[in-house]
């Protein structure tokens, strides 16, 4: 009985070993071929091939023509300025929503995380007849105002059950010690969200950062997001893959070196609450 | 040190009301216990005075200053939260020294030094003073919270029910202690309990409040010995008072009460039976705690029969209930007797001991040498 258990267990172990490489090169591989059409050159592209003469054309193609470079600092502007809005709007909104009492509080909250049910395409034809008619097309004011709608209903949430668990007592008994009600805020408050904020911060960021509609709809001539710049490598005669794997590995680059700065943030702030026990 | 008043004060949380026409005077230095059951409104009066709600009605003042809307920074009283609410993110030795880095108690550094090990030594967590209060134990906590508060030199110590959460040995001797340093503090102290043995032991003087109401304000003796309503005697004592109807008789000029067990009268003593004559009361209750009941296995004269009916053994005493007619007698019995469960047991209540109260309305009527209980009467 025992070994027939023990067996069964290595079974069990070989299998899902087995199972996890395959869905890991599955994962991936697109990944890795992304990688390595960024080195081909236009001739190699549509062959098969593991093995053949790197080359960095694309790289230069991509860095010195064009404008991905202005596009990359664009993104970075709007992406900033959207975590910045969303972090001011939210903490205050996510606090209210803790400790006040209101009248349909729930349904404020409820209101604010529905903004993540439509598509962003069903609203993006009003968006454009109000951007166009408030002059906000093209700006980078409009583009952060819209963009700090993609992860501030996250961030609140987040922050929210942040809030929740602190007890209101040690709020109080801070004033009682004398501090100020911006002291409580931020020295008391606000370094046991930070986790939170740090976690919820990131994926607002990355959300931003990702956004392919909006860039594409909302900006013309002056600003252009990362996500779109790498459409024009798609010309009306051919497509230049490796210049779009460039593009793309390039825009990958801040979110990969964001994530491992702030990986342990990462995981424990989405999952602990402030205070433990 | 100050002197702490509410004057006729109601707070109503949305429809509910919490606390209603409420005064209450703290003198300078007194060590003031609110005491009574749980949702009584006891945080309330506390959350009043520190600011952290405003009345509806009345006043709050301290010495003589209005202090209604008063923020509570500017209030400089020092609380003891029931769930401690310290700072997580700080050290315990940052915790207790966060009153006097904040800009209007600032205090220079070897200061905050000299006294945060001070209170960490009294209150027995030096060893704790590097740690996160995470790290510490719920009783651990508790001290953590006293300290913190205790570091100040405040109008007012404002404690709610800070030993609730430590064990029985601990709450015993952190009481001892806290009665000891009561001495060294000089500081008015209003600290809320719902433990009768905390507020006899530590109060200069006890409120009892019931439903957002006061019931009685009086020394220890006093709500023990004298307590104005059945409410306010059921609440003190060890194992419940014991409530009795009687119906008064007169005899040839003398009074005597009849229970309701049997036909016997029993009599009073003359100072009660003339009270009881001028209230001119037919049916009384009458409490009597278990040191005011003597009991016997054997049938004798004045002694009613009853059924012993559970035992309770509690390590120094047994406490015994005994059912008699439709009522439970609990009182205390020595160890070293023997009882058997269903066995016949006779008692004898002493009028003399007894307090009593009008059957209607409750309250207080008399009992014997009601001044010399005022002054501290016997120990029961």
């Amino acid at each position: 009985m025992y070994q027939n258990k023990s067996r069964f267990a290595k079974v069990l172990g070989i299998a899902s070993t087995v199972f996890l490489v395959i869905y890991t090169i599955f994962s991936v591989f697109p990944l890795i071929w992304m990688v390595i059409i960024s080195f081909k050159s236009d001739v190699d592209m549509f062959k098969t091939l593991f093995i053949f003469k790197p080359t960095l054309d694309n790289f230069r193609n991509v860095l010195t023509t064009g404008n991905y470079v202005k596009a990359f600092g664009d993104n970075f502007i709007i992406c900033s300025g959207a975590v910045l809005v969303s972090v001011i709007v939210g903490v205050p909104a996510a606090y209210a929503l803790a400790r006040y009492n209101f009248k349909r509080k729930e349904t404020v909250a409820f209101t604010i995380l529905s903004f993540k049910f439509a598509p962003e395409i069903l609203i993006i034809i009003p968006l454009f007849a109000i951007f166009q008619k408030l002059h906000l097309y093209d700006t980078y004011f409009g583009m952060i105002w819209i963009y700090q709608f993609i992860g501030l209903p996250l961030l609140i949430w987040v922050l929210r059950g942040y809030f929740e668990d602190i007890p209101v007592e040690m709020e109080r008994a801070a004033e009682l010690d004398g501090y100020s009600w911006f002291e409580v805020f931020f020295k008391m408050l606000i370094p046991l969200i930070r986790p939170g904020l740090v976690a919820a911060a990131l994926l607002t960021f990355i959300f931003c950062w990702n956004n392919f509609t909006f860039g594409l709809m909302l900006c013309g001539f002056n600003i252009q997001t990362i996500t779109v710049s790498a459409l024009t490598y798609i010309a009306t005669d051919t497509i230049h893959y490796g210049q779009m794997a460039v593009a793309s590995l390039i825009a990958i680059a801040p979110e990969i070196v964001l994530c491992l700065c702030i990986q342990k943030h990462l995981v424990r702030g989405l999952s602990f609450g402030a205070v433990k026990g | 040190m100050a002197r702490i008043r509410l004057d006729h004060v109601t707070k109503k949380y949305g429809s509910i009301t919490a606390l209603k026409d409420v005064s209450i005077d703290v003198k300078d230095n007194e060590f003031y216990v609110i005491f009574g059951p749980a949702g009584a409104g006891k945080t309330s009066v506390l959350n009043l005075i520190a600011g952290i709600s405003d009345p509806e009605e009345g006043d709050i003042l301290f010495d003589d200053a209005y202090m209604n809307y008063v923020e509570p920074r500017e209030r400089d009283v020092a609380m003891v939260f029931e769930n401690y609410a310290l700072y997580p993110h700080k050290t315990v030795y940052e915790n207790i020294a966060s009153s006097m880095r904040t800009k209007k108690y600032r205090q220079p550094e070897e200061v905050v030094d000299r006294e945060v090990k001070r209170v960490a030594a009294m209150m027995n967590i030096s060893e704790l003073l590097e740690r996160k209060p995470t790290q510490a134990s719920n009783g651990q906590r508790q001290r953590i919270a006293l300290g913190r508060a205790l570091v100040r030199n405040p109008n007012v110590f404002l404690m709610d029910e800070p030993l609730a959460h430590l064990d029985a040995k601990l709450r015993n001797s952190m009481r001892k202690e806290l009665k000891s340093m009561q001495e060294a503090f000089h500081t008015t102290t209003i600290y809320v309990t719902h433990d009768y043995t905390e507020a006899m032991s530590l109060g200069d003087r006890i409120a009892v409040i019931h439903e957002g109401s006061i019931c009685q304000v009086g020394t220890g003796n006093e709500v023990y010995y004298l307590p104005e309503t059945e409410f306010v005697a059921k609440l003190f004592g060890d194992c419940e008072i014991n409530i009795l109807k009687g119906c008064v008789t007169e005899e040839k000029g003398r009074t005597g009460i009849r229970l309701p067990y049997g036909e016997e009268v029993y009599p009073v003593p003359d100072d009660v039976g003339e009270r009881l004559q001028c209230a001119g009361v037919k049916d009384v209750d009458i409490g009597f705690r278990g040191w005011a009941i003597d009991y016997s296995r054997e049938p004798r004269k004045g002694y009613v029969r009853g059924k012993i009916y559970t035992h309770e053994p509690l390590g120094n005493k047994v406490e015994l209930t005994v059912s008699l007619g439709d009522d439970m007698i609990r009182f205390i019995v020595h160890v070293d007797e023997r009882f058997e469960i269903d066995e016949a047991i006779y008692l004898h209540f002493n009028m003399d001991k007894g307090i009593f109260f009008h059957s209607e309305t409750k309250e207080y009527l008399v009992r014997h040498n009601e001044e010399v209980m005022r002054g501290g009467g016997k120990n029961g």
